[in-house]
């Protein structure tokens, strides 16, 4: 556009550095040891970083088992609303039919209820639900799996359109002509031409399953081993003094995955969302 | 197949509660002799003690019964344990087997059919018989026992010696040589809180509302009144500024005492192991909370925990046989060496009286007279609606005065009945 | 939910204001195809979203409390006996009225933070930009509850950074109910403003850059020109992305329940989301937390409506 002021990139880095803060706090309490959290004279370095907090969380109150709760929560939600979502966003784009515009429409809806007041009914079909299938009834990740697949789909979907109608038809309908069938075009040719935009629609798939608080906290009821990390996060709210050092840490190890699964998908990410921007 | 076996889950669902609200399942329950038997315990102030007792106790039951893992989870005493027993209530299958719960809290577990009936087990316990006879009424409802008193928590003043000793005070004896005490305390000490109040410590709120005269069904009756401005005149910034206090629970005000930040608390006997583990350990003494009346003791709240087994626990014999080791009288005894839990049996509770001078003002209390909330389910919501919290911290704070919050929380009480 | 989740790039798609949208060139005889490919969806959303939807809406005219979900008692149908109980709770209309409030000034402060930092972003030097995305990046991806927890521990009354910065110590920030709700807010904002500056970002760059140079050669002002020309241009966009922020900041739920310890001080911090589950889970009122869920569905899908027809007139094709 045009070329950089250095005002602009001033501002830019200041408010870079305020919004990276609160992570670098987080990241450094949680390797701070316990007297210096308690110590009065907060200093934003810490000379005798620790791993004392990490393996408290860890063995003590068995964070580990939880983390892999949540990661396998969030990874079966992703593969499923993939497949789920691109079928119906090959649907809703290759296809014209009777009740298109009202699907569509339905999917946006959906997008802005307001989930948390969902929980009410939806604990009472998941606890019937869970007389039927117990696998996936209260208490058990598979509710949790169930009812993050629902509420991640809707957008997902919306998103998955985008990357799907910008395949050039041509690219199908030469391959039909080759002699292909269906589901080979659906699944080896337009799938893979797609896979860019799936791994961006995954990332909000697994943010919705990974940051679930209210749903975690409502269902799983007393099976501890079923925990999610953002519930399980709560035992460190002391009634008398909370465990700050634990907290951080705790929160540490639940913010690093997705960090990292964001920079590894993130030029997809903002590839996806730029060729969306320039078609 | 996965499309075939996602439509068939699909149209379980439609047939099951087709219409009309579902209610719950009916409470199945069993009997299996092994297997994981979850316990629920509170969760408090300086856990570790407790924590440790509990462990011996598992290992004990673990050990003699084979095939037998025990999962202790830790509940928040905040209201928000309302949500949790609620949600073991409406979904049976997923209720813990055993399960700590607050007295006061019975009325409304009983009513939403939580709890099994322990009548018949109590009374074929050999200890059984040594539960008081009016501790037993605190688990009892319509003639049926849903658990075993554990301990009884009876609140008294405690306050710093070495900061009387130091300031030539007495202890009071008095409401008003309380406040009086408590802001001479935070003249002379600015550092200090005089009397550590919080403004959700309903149970630190209530001994001054029925020393007034007042009760918690007529919280706008002139007595309750001046209770309520008793309690909340002591949330100023002469005693406990309301910026620090005015979300302070009976828990926050325990560490406020233990830390050595508070000359004066009102704590219950089983925070003794909280207060020891602080910076105010051997500097402290305790007398009863004083009434209205020079000379008095404050009606106290004769709280107290009980163990219960849910219901629908698949595992019965087990959790009344885990509820029988952790209640009865050793692991009684060791709690409270622990914690400072009175035992609810009576030759553990006379034997530890015979030989801790501790107990002395606690048992005065209690001998002076205690007080109850409404035992009724009603009590359940106006907890978890914060009716008390909220009226002092209105008041704490400013945005209301005695007379509205008092009216307000009246008629909130009021409702809670109405609707129970 | 979380920032991302509500998130749209779909309305970034929309950003492309001269081109028609991509549209089905080839209209197949669709038959019984497409219904086949939406059938895993419809199997998941009609049981797990459409259903409880319905059953919130049942719940809502029904007397549901605690002895009609653990049986015995029959549920009992009262009409709109929970809504005119409602409509007559002081206690109501305060919520509504500072989740209404509250969720206003988050949108305009998420809004004017993330339009500034989006023009800053098109003015920057290439590394600067680039440390100021990844900063975006990482804030939007960072969890509601670590950033609740993260900032209450900066703001907490002893231990808290910010306190002793401004030698401040043993100030309560959540004792007071304006104070509170701005340490929520910020806590807000960080986490949904790089939202709005990427997708402004993006549609900014998507601006001709003559537009801009034309502009720059008249003498306009960054000023003048970001008023004149970028937000005009950019207008479908921006309706977009405040509808979004209105969608998500009126159903924020964990930063207040975890923040403010469940509603604040004598309850003063409450919304409406947190409002209904404590009514329905804490106090065992389900008919009446339904009845308030039905509320707020109602008043979002108001505002979702004004967000199909922004989409309609940005050339978005349904």
């Amino acid at each position: 556009m045009s070329r950089p002021r250095p005002l602009a990139s001033a501002v830019a880095v200041v408010a870079a550095l305020a919004t990276l803060f609160p992570i670098y706090w987080m990241v450094l309490s949680a390797l701070k040891p316990a007297g210096e959290i308690q110590s009065l004279q907060v200093r934003p370095w810490t000379l005798a970083p620790t791993l004392e907090h990490f393996r408290r969380v860890l063995t003590g109150e068995d964070f580990g088992r939880y983390l892999l709760n949540s990661l396998g929560v969030a990874l079966a939600v992703v593969a499923l609303s993939a497949v789920t979502a691109f079928l119906a966003a090959v649907a809703v784009t290759r296809f014209r039919f009777r009740f298109r515009t009202t699907v569509l429409i339905m999917f946006l809806v959906a997008q802005m209820v307001p989930v948390e007041a969902l929980t009410i009914p939806l604990f009472f079909l998941v606890r019937d639900l869970g007389a039927v299938v117990p696998a996936v009834g209260l208490n058990t990740l598979g509710s949790l799996v169930l009812v993050h697949l629902a509420f991640s789909l809707p957008f997902a979907i919306w998103m998955m359109r985008g990357f799907v109608a910008a395949v050039p038809e041509a690219l199908e309908e030469a391959a039909m002509i080759d002699g292909a069938s269906r589901p080979v075009v659906l699944w080896r040719i337009l799938f893979p031409l797609v896979a860019p935009g799936l791994v961006a629609t995954s990332v909000f798939s697994f943010i919705t399953a990974w940051n679930d608080f209210v749903f975690a906290r409502t269902f799983i009821i007393s099976a501890q081993e079923n925990q999610t990390l953002p519930a399980a996060l709560l035992v460190f709210f002391k009634p008398d003094e909370s465990d700050w050092g634990g907290i951080m840490a705790a929160s540490t190890l639940m913010t690093v995955p997705v960090l990292v699964f964001f920079v590894a998908v993130q030029r997809r990410l903002v590839a996806g969302l730029g060729g969306a921007v320039k078609d | 197949m996965k499309i075939l076996h996602w439509t068939a889950a699909g149209l379980a669902l439609l047939t099951l509660a087709a219409c009309a609200p579902s209610t719950a399942p009916a409470a199945g329950g069993g009997d299996e002799r092994s297997g994981t038997l979850r316990v629920w315990l509170f969760d408090e102030p300086n856990r570790a003690p407790k924590e440790k007792v509990v462990g011996e106790a598992i290992r004990e039951f673990t050990a003699a019964n084979a095939g037998v893992q025990v999962e202790v989870a830790y509940i928040p005493t905040t209201p928000a344990r309302h949500e949790r027993f609620k949600g073991a209530f409406n979904d049976p299958a997923s209720a813990p087997d055993v399960a700590e719960y607050g007295n006061t809290d019975l009325a409304e577990y009983a009513a939403a059919g939580g709890f099994a009936d322990l009548s018949a087990d109590l009374s074929a316990w050999s200890e059984g018989g040594d539960v008081g006879a009016d501790l037993l009424k605190s688990a009892t409802v319509d003639g049926k026992v849903y658990g075993l008193p554990w301990y009884v928590g009876v609140r008294a003043l405690y306050y710093r010696t070495d900061v009387f000793d130091e300031l030539g005070l007495e202890p009071p004896e008095s409401m008003a040589e309380l406040a009086e005490t408590a802001r001479e305390i935070r003249k002379r000490k600015p550092e200090l809180y005089g009397l550590a109040v919080g403004g959700e410590y309903t149970f630190g709120a209530l001994p001054f509302v029925w020393s007034a005269g007042g009760d918690i069904e007529s919280l706008d009756s002139a007595a309750s009144r001046k209770g309520v401005k008793a309690y909340t005149d002591l949330l100023r910034d002469d005693n406990c500024p309301p910026q620090a206090c005015a979300s302070l629970t009976g828990g926050k005000t325990v560490e406020l005492f233990a830390s050595g930040k508070a000359a004066m608390a009102i704590l219950g006997n089983f925070n003794r192991s909280a207060v020891d583990a602080g910076a105010a350990a051997g500097k402290y003494a305790v007398v009863p909370l004083p009434g209205v009346e020079k000379g008095s003791v404050a009606p106290a709240f004769a709280g107290g925990n009980n163990l219960g087994v849910m219901r629908s626990s698949r595992h019965r014999t087990l959790a009344v046989k885990f509820l029988q080791l952790l209640g009865g009288k050793t692991y009684q005894t060791k709690m409270y060496e622990a914690m400072g839990n009175l035992p609810t049996l009576t030759s553990a509770r006379d034997e530890l009286a015979a030989r801790d001078p501790f107990l002395e003002p606690f048992l005065d209390t209690v001998a002076a007279g205690t007080r109850f909330v409404p035992i009724h389910p009603a009590w359940g919501k106006i907890d978890n609606q914060k009716v008390i919290p909220t009226m002092l911290q209105k008041i704490a704070t400013g945005q209301a005065g005695v007379e509205e919050a008092t009216t307000e929380a009246a008629a909130a009480v009021k409702a809670a009945f109405g609707r129970s | 939910m979380t920032v991302a989740a509500t998130t749209t790039p779909g309305a970034v798609r929309a950003a492309a204001p001269a081109g028609p949208g991509p549209r089905p060139r080839n209209r197949r005889a669709a038959g019984l195809r497409p219904w086949l490919y939406l059938l895993p969806t419809g199997a998941v959303l009609v049981p797990l979203f459409g259903y409880p939807i319905y059953m919130l809406g049942l719940l809502s005219v029904f007397d549901y409390r605690q002895a009609q979900v653990s049986g015995g008692e029959p549920a009992r149908f009262v009409g709109f006996g929970n809504y005119a109980a409602l409509l007559g709770d002081e206690r109501f209309w305060s919520v509504l009225g500072q989740t209404v409030a509250f969720a206003a000034a988050l949108v305009v402060s998420t809004l004017a933070v993330g339009a500034a930092l989006a023009v800053v972003l098109t003015r920057a030097g290439r590394v600067p930009r680039l440390l100021l995305s990844v900063a975006a990046m990482a804030a939007w991806a960072a969890p509601a509850m670590t950033g609740s927890t993260v900032w209450m521990f900066l703001f907490d009354t002893d231990l808290g950074l910010v306190n002793q910065v401004l030698g401040i110590e043993g100030h309560n920030w959540f004792y007071d109910r304006w104070s509170a709700f701005g340490v929520v807010g910020l806590t807000v904002v960080w986490h949904s403003f790089p939202f709005v500056m990427i997708t402004l970002y993006a549609g900014i760059q998507a601006i001709p850059g003559s537009v801009l140079e034309a502009a720059a050669l008249d003498g306009a002002s960054a000023w003048h020109s970001f008023w004149r020309i970028i937000v005009p241009m950019l207008r479908p966009l921006i309706t977009i992305v405040v509808i979004q922020s209105i969608i998500w900041d009126f159903k924020i739920f964990t930063q207040i329940y975890v923040m403010t310890n469940g509603g604040g001080v004598a309850g003063q911090n409450s919304v409406l989301n947190v409002y209904a589950y404590q009514t329905a889970f804490g106090s065992s009122e389900y008919g009446l937390g339904s009845a308030i869920g039905v509320v707020m569905t109602l008043i979002l899908l108001a505002v979702t409506l004004f967000y199909i027809r922004a989409l309609h007139r940005s050339g978005e094709d349904l």
